[in-house]
């Protein structure tokens, strides 16, 4: 048997897993074979470091990062049930309205003559405002005008003392 | 809880393969968060032990291979975790340090599925069983892994302490 092929064994050699044949073919290379025998050495020796290698303690601040996880998924999760509530859809669809109203607005290339168009619009609805408080004033003028002709033709009548046809003044 | 009953396992074997202690803290979040979120495909005709170890592996491997840690030192072991080792002697157990700092500094130099077979085998004493069971490959291939990386990893011993008896 060549160093080669004894090296494949020499795991298994390690571990007991080999036959008695095979197990006495590989020990007497290794007596014979000063390679392979220091290999094996160091074989056992990386072996027995490895197992040597305790468990090492997860840190507090881990274990707590750790636990948070499923929080922030509640949390999460919590907030998309509230966004998907039923009564909440009007909201969200006049919200979309507003938005895609506003979007139009925003980036449409015209956007200096809707500018001046809105300000056209409140400027002649203002002034429409001013005509009907304008218009507002002269009929209460009017209607005082009214008011101290009907008490002057009050006080003409006879029965308050005052002569039909003479008008006082 | 999961945390309580698996964090300790996973940082563990994030730590043995990737080396570094910080490194494994973020690993293990990632694993864990990877579990939240495949939780939902779990068979429960499964071992969920086998199963999360697995998804573990995967994402150690698929990490290693994305970022080439094989670059970067292993961080040394932290030697308060070792009981004193007097049985033998004083010499003897700064030999046996000695050693197994060298092991550990040398597992970087393996590549990432025989480094994780060895890892499962012979720091975290599995059986081959279990070992195929999560790498999801047939027996015969982890006892070749394992062989190979054992003797992989005894050469780069040999190396090194020819080199420091060579000074």
């Amino acid at each position: 048997m060549d160093c080669e092929r004894i090296e494949e064994l020499l795991s298994s050699l390690l571990e007991g897993e080999l036959s008695g044949s095979e197990k006495s073919l590989v020990e007497r290379h290794l007596a014979t074979c000063q390679a392979c025998s220091s290999l094996y050495s160091a074989l056992q020796e990386t072996r027995e470091a490895l197992l040597g290698f305790p468990e090492v303690e997860v840190s507090e601040s881990l274990i707590s990062k750790l636990t948070a996880i499923p929080e922030k998924k509640k949390k999460f999760s919590f907030s998309l049930d509230f966004v998907l509530k039923p009564s909440l859809q009007p909201v969200f669809a006049t919200a979309a309205i507003f938005l895609t109203i506003l979007s139009f607005y925003l980036f449409n290339p015209d956007k200096k003559y809707i500018d001046r168009t809105i300000d056209q619009k409140i400027h002649l609805g203002y002034s429409q405002v001013e005509k009907l408080y304008a218009k507002a004033g002269s009929w209460t003028d009017r209607l005082a005008d009214y008011k101290d002709n009907v008490l002057a033709s009050l006080k003409n009548w006879k029965i308050f003392g005052g002569k039909k046809d003479e008008i006082k003044s | 809880m999961l945390v309580n009953a698996y964090s300790k396992r996973v940082f563990n074997m994030a730590y043995q393969f990737a080396g570094s202690y910080e490194e494994a803290e973020d690993l293990t979040q990632d694993i864990f968060l990877k579990l939240y979120h495949s939780l939902p495909k779990y068979d429960f005709g499964k071992n969920f032990s086998a199963w999360l170890l697995t998804l573990a592996k995967n994402h150690l491997i698929d990490s290693y291979r994305k970022t080439k840690w094989e670059k970067v030192n292993r961080d040394d072991f932290d030697e308060h975790f070792f009981i004193a080792e007097n049985a033998d002697g004083p010499e003897a157990a700064l030999a046996k340090k000695a050693s197994r700092k060298m092991v550990w500094k040398s597992l970087n130099h393996l590549s990432s599925d025989i480094r994780m077979a060895l890892i499962l085998r012979d720091i975290q004493d599995k059986s081959y069983e279990e070992i195929a069971e999560i790498t999801n490959l047939p027996i015969g291939t982890v006892k070749s892994r394992i062989s190979r990386g054992r003797v992989q990893l005894a050469k780069i011993l040999q190396e090194k302490k020819e080199g420091s008896d060579g000074l």
